[in-house]
């Protein structure tokens, strides 16, 4: 084929490529960047529902002196530092037993331990709720065990509402992230396990030394897809303990949607906040991509 | 993509799903308005056992002298109510929103307020306001301008198990214009002889807070709109007493609403202090039949203008921007709901909707004895409490505060101090006043 040819065939295929293309970039440009670039020229504004007026970085400074807001955050980041590393270890050691090959029912446990992420989140944690309240089914078995005179109030304790947030998290995501490293397993080699065990290496020095390190990308994917989720927090928040004892338990997230809807609108503070975990889920994902992400 | 379908979604993707619902349940609103023509109105409220309920009534009631008027009641929670009018009013585009809405007491100031352009001014209707009570009234008064037509009422109620009580020695006369010292004196009684608290509470709720506060005529807000959650000698009685009723047991506070409602249908208190709408969640017990009594809230100990009456909840209609006929809507609601003792008559017995019109309070239907209560006439007594509740100020910031109050609570009855907590709640709504 001669050069120019070539040359005019690449650009139709390229062309019929970007044509192909062009109606999903148009729409998440206009629903998803759109509002972006809208929702930060919100937070650079100030006022009550329609009433807005430029203020500059205010909303920025300001959130640092908000007591609540900097309450939140503390809750997200010991949701973020307690429960995300618990659930990937669980599903890194989950998927590792479900990945050998003798094992019999592997679709029966596979089914059921990624099931709970496909139920509804507001479901599960009113399920969750019940379950953990003065008269449920928790209260019921310790009381019956002997373990406790009377129910615990499990929601109203600041430490116990937030380990049951983190309990429920770690049910409801384990399975996901189980399905990911599964996926990544497939993709070693047999024969490189086979090998270390005629090396004569244990389970638990082939998971450390051969499954964790090739599994690597995934866990860098799977560690950054959790953070982004722990740090957006909402339906746990807002439906098993309302925000906990004296805001104890409220996400970053819950205390936008007050701000936004329960309360007087201020829709300019609220986008700022946005941002701040958009910033704070950026910083914490390239951090984790330098320190996963070395090519040797 | 599946990181969208499975992960916790961004604020914006709340936002635009909760317009997105709304706009997906109100095109048929929308499209209902226009094609029906000029005798139809939509109206969006919650509860089909009550508000739909009476909507239907006040239909039938309006279509006797106009037949062919028609109404399309679309049953909205109240959260969904919130945000629709919200949504509407921030982007300027009241088309999603239907002829009338219920809206919440507590929410008019704070919606009047924000959205001015959103809600049709009634002063001048010819509506009968002043047969309403007063307190309630207020709720929907912005600047001396009315924007609600009063309906349900939350006139407060203390509910009794007078055999609990009798089992301690006590008769539903000794809870009735008491203070609640005398209350917590008697619920400590009670408790020693029959283990069963007087109470029970949403805890991180300040419902009963804000029945005390305003039982003595006091608010969160001065009627310049600055919180007076410092310095306010009320409140600080208030939380002093409720956290008397937590430590002393007299209260049990429980995790949520099913859980409250539980204890009231499955006896495990000796009584509750509400609005008087929990009736119908105290009678879905039909074997508690004639083992409940009604009577006052009790007073609040060594303050100015404490009484034993107050208010908790309650709506109002409204009538919205969207409206395109404005004096059908008028007419609808001054000749039913502001006018019509027959229609308040029709729907009291089976929902036990008790309104705030204060002449249908006179009707032989509202003295009829109650059998579950003993043969008393509840229906008369609550519309004379709903006479006597004392105006509260609302305010703008009504929810900030309500929530600010409810964090400080919780740490009181956690031992923290009262000065301190109250100051770090003053602080919360003054910030959030500013932005």
């Amino acid at each position: 084929m001669s050069k120019s040819k070539r040359i005019k065939l690449n650009k139709k295929q390229s062309i019929n490529g970007w044509i192909f293309l062009a109606p999903a970039t148009l729409m998440i440009v206009m629903l998803s960047f759109v509002p972006m670039v809208r929702a930060l020229i919100l937070s650079f504004q100030k006022g009550t529902g329609a009433k807005l007026s430029w203020t500059g970085v205010n909303n920025y400074v300001r959130m640092f002196s908000d007591n609540v807001f900097m309450q939140s955050l503390l809750n997200n980041f010991i949701y973020l530092l307690i429960q995300v590393p618990i659930m990937l270890i669980l599903a890194l050691i989950l998927a590792a037993m479900l990945n050998n090959k003798s094992l019999k029912f592997k679709g029966l446990f596979r089914t059921a331990i990624f099931l709970p992420c496909a139920t509804s989140l507001v479901s599960y944690a009113i399920v969750f709720r019940t379950l953990f309240s003065n008269n449920g089914l928790v209260n019921y078995f310790l009381i019956k065990l002997g373990i406790l005179e009377t129910g615990y109030s499990f929601l109203t304790h600041t430490t116990s509402a937030r380990i049951i947030i983190i309990i429920a998290l770690i049910w409801r995501w384990t399975g996901y992230n189980m399905v990911f490293y599964l996926a990544g397993l497939q993709n070693i080699d047999y024969s490189i396990y086979e090998a270390a065990r005629i090396d004569g290496a244990s389970t638990v020095q082939i998971f450390r030394k051969i499954t964790v390190p090739l599994l690597k990308p995934i866990i860098l994917l799977t560690a950054i897809m959790s953070t982004n989720g722990t740090l957006q927090l909402f339906d746990e928040s807002v439906n098993l303990t309302f925000g906990g004892p004296a805001n104890t338990t409220i996400t970053m997230s819950h205390y936008i949607y007050n701000t936004s809807f329960k309360y007087v609108p201020k829709f300019g503070y609220a986008a700022a906040m946005s941002y701040l975990i958009l910033v704070l889920v950026a910083i914490l994902a390239f951090i984790q991509m330098r320190v996963g992400d070395r090519r040797e | 993509m599946s990181l969208a379908a499975c992960s916790t979604p961004t604020t914006s993707d709340t936002t635009t799903k909760a317009a997105a619902a709304t706009t997906a349940g109100a095109d048929e609103t929308t499209a209902a308005t226009a094609a029906a023509g000029d005798n139809t109105l939509t109206v969006w409220c919650w509860d089909p056992a009550f508000n739909i309920y009476a909507m239907q009534e006040a239909e039938k009631v309006y279509q006797k002298t106009n037949p062919d008027f028609k109404l399309n009641i679309v049953e909205t929670p109240w959260a969904d109510i919130q945000t629709a009018m919200t949504v509407a009013a921030t982007s300027g585009d009241y088309s999603t929103l239907p002829d009338i809405l219920l809206c919440q007491d507590n929410a008019f100031q704070k919606n009047v307020i924000s959205f001015p352009d959103e809600y049709v001014d009634l002063t001048d209707s010819g509506i009968a306001f002043d047969q309403f009570g007063a307190a309630k009234v207020a709720y929907s008064v912005v600047d001396g301008k009315n924007y609600g037509v009063p309906f349900d009422n939350g006139a407060v109620i203390s509910c009794v198990r007078t055999d609990i009580l009798e089992q301690a020695g006590y008769t539903v006369d000794d809870l009735t214009d008491i203070t609640w010292s005398r209350y917590i004196e008697i619920g400590k009684d009670v408790l020693a002889k029959t283990g069963m608290p007087m109470l029970s509470m949403q805890a991180g709720e300040s419902d009963l807070i804000m029945m005390m506060m305003q039982s003595a005529g006091a608010s969160l807000f001065d009627a310049e709109g600055n919180p007076t959650i410092v310095d306010n000698a009320t409140l600080k009685a208030v939380l002093t007493t409720y956290a008397e009723l937590v430590t002393s047991g007299v209260l049990v506070q429980v995790n949520n609403w099913d859980e409250y409602i539980g204890t009231l249908t499955s006896g495990t208190v000796a009584g509750t202090i509400n609005g008087c709408w929990i009736l119908g969640s105290i009678q879905t017990a039909k074997d508690q039949s004639g083992k409940w009594a009604v009577t006052n809230m009790p007073k609040l100990d060594n303050v100015t203008g404490a009484t034993n009456y107050s208010n908790n909840g309650g709506s109002s209609w409204a009538i919205t921007a969207n409206c395109k006929n404005v004096t059908l809507a008028e007419d609808f609601l001054s000749k039913t709901f502001a006018g019509s003792v027959a229609f308040y008559e029709t729907i009291l017995p089976s929902s036990g909707a008790l309104a705030t019109y204060i002449p249908a309070g006179d009707s032989d239907v509202y003295s009829k004895p109650s059998e579950f209560f003993q043969g008393d006439t509840i229906f008369k007594k609550i519309t004379d409490y709903a006479a006597k509740v004392p105006k509260n100020n609302t305010g703008v910031y009504y929810y900030e505060a309500r929530d600010a109050v409810a964090t400080a609570l919780t740490n009181i009855i956690g031992g923290a101090d009262a000065d301190t907590e109250l100051k770090a709640a003053q602080d919360a709504v003054v910030f959030l006043m500013q932005g």
